[in-house]
């Protein structure tokens, strides 16, 4: 657990690759009495991408909302390019969410507006000087990446929780965003889906220099996209490292979960 | 119904004739602004409640946050601002309502033409009379819109929480309508006696 910690905000390792993107330290998050998180680090750097995994209810959904402060954490930092996020004003913490692009676990398309203007609600606010067409064929060119350019002008409610998350997907990259915070990506989706997706990850990892928590419970996808996977039991990261490490380790919670992915 | 009993008790005392101005003073100063208060508190208060409510545990609010806009500033101020403008206008028509309803109870005992009640009605009013009561309904949109708007987005849990996020913004709303309405007739008396 401790040299876990160590490599993950290891400042040797820091300086080699540049400073993280995304550091998160001892974090520790409850509500009432249940203890959520209990002390994690993490740090992902440019170009990098982190799977999360662990069981249902670990908190990987929470992890994320801490990471682009959604909620606040009982104590720890989450680190955004250097720059504490906790106490930010809210417009400081805009600067930086515009930065952020974030793919909730339920998709949370705004339920009254198009597949469309779902996408386009990011550029309409925050790119108020590109043109009109420029902004539509912006939108036209995300949805196709993630396969949905046909639904264009549909309800959210119209289209299936897999399309929905691709949407999701396409708003998150609307702004262009130099972090990637992914909830279950792939969840929901069709092998041939999911796997357009993991490439798509992996072209803006490998393109963009992207640097990305995706929160899975798809191995092989994990495998595919992520540099590094990192598994939470109980509040804390049990293990992280690629995905021989993981293979290799000994200890007992590992070995159960891969043996039953 | 407020008129046939008016009407009882003046009658009563002899002053049958002050009818038409009791009703338009009731109506314009209290009746008209309070029930659409509490008529807009029950239907606009819920509404809003129940929509922001489910935006908020549908994550459709956290969404808005995440893409670095104001969910206060996109959603609750324009809903606000609506709530504002909207309820002296409601306000004016509930006014002409009761005006009507006033005169046809009027007309059911003793015949009397609309223009003529409304004459006798309007005699002895004023400006004063008028504008305040109106546009105190504007603190009343404020005070629905707010109440609305904050329940909804604080909401947690489910549909269940929408539900609350409804019920409450109706209960407060109204709690609160009535509540600054003593306050503003106060001071409106005090500012326009
Ligand atoms: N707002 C909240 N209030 C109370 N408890 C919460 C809240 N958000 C999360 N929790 C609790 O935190 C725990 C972790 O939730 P989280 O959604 O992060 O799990 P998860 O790891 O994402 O699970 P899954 O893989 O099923 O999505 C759960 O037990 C949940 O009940
Ligand atoms: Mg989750």
């Amino acid at each position: 657990m401790d040299t876990i910690e160590q490599i993950a905000t290891d400042p040797a390792e820091a300086e080699q690759g540049g400073a993280p993107v995304i550091a998160v330290e001892d974090l520790h998050k409850s509500f009432g009495s249940q203890h959520v998180l209990d002390g994690i680090s993490l740090a992902v750097k440019r170009g990098e991408t982190l799977a999360v995994l662990g069981r249902s209810g670990t908190g990987k959904s929470v992890l994320l909302r801490l990471i682009i402060g959604l909620e606040t954490p009982d104590s720890g930092s989450v680190r955004i390019h250097g720059q504490a996020i906790a106490g930010l004003a809210l417009d400081q913490l805009g600067e930086i969410r515009k930065k952020m692009g974030f793919l909730f676990q339920h998709a949370a398309l705004y339920d009254s507006l198009t597949v469309e203007q779902n996408v386009a609600f990011p550029l309409q606010h925050h790119k108020k000087n590109m043109p009109k067409s420029e902004k539509a064929d912006r939108v036209r060119q995300l949805l196709a990446e993630v396969g949905m350019e046909d639904a264009l002008a549909k309800m959210p409610s119209d289209i299936s929780g897999g399309m929905q998350k691709r949407v999701g997907l396409a708003r998150a990259l609307a702004l262009e965003p130099d972090i990637l915070l992914l909830d279950e990506p792939t969840a929901g989706l069709d092998p041939i889906s999911a796997a357009e997706i993991d490439d798509l990850v992996l072209k803006l990892q490998q393109e963009h220099h992207m640097a990305s928590i995706v929160v899975t419970h798809d191995l092989h996808s994990a495998k595919t996209i992520a540099n590094r996977l990192a598994l939470l039991n109980r509040g804390k990261v049990v293990i992280e490292g690629d995905f021989e490490e993981l293979q290799k380790s000994d200890i007992e919670f590992v070995k159960e979960f891969l043996k039953h992915s | 119904m407020l008129s046939l009993e008016a009407r009882y008790s003046l009658t009563r005392f002899g002053a049958k004739s002050l009818l038409p101005a009791a009703i338009v003073f009731s109506v314009i100063h209290e009746t008209g602004p309070i029930i659409t208060g509490l008529v807009v508190s029950g239907r606009v208060g819920a509404g809003i409640g129940a929509e922001l409510a489910s935006m908020k545990v549908t994550e459709q609010i956290d969404a808005i946050e995440a893409s670095a806009v104001n969910p206060y500033r996109l959603l609750a101020a324009t809903r606000i601002l609506a709530c504002i403008l909207m309820l002296p206008l409601l306000t004016l028509a509930a006014d002409c309502c009761g005006l009507v309803m006033g005169w046809i109870t009027q007309f059911m005992v003793e015949p009397v033409s609309l223009h003529q009640f409304i004459n006798a009605g309007f005699s002895g009013a004023d400006f004063n009379d008028f504008l305040p009561p109106t546009f105190k309904t504007a603190v009343f949109g404020l005070i629905i819109g707010l109440i609305a708007c904050f329940q909804g987005m604080r909401t947690q849990g489910g549909a269940a929480g929408v539900g609350r996020a409804a019920t409450s913004s109706v209960v407060l709303s109204s709690l609160f309508v009535i509540l600054a309405d003593v306050v503003l007739v106060k001071l409106i008396i005090l500012f326009f006696p």
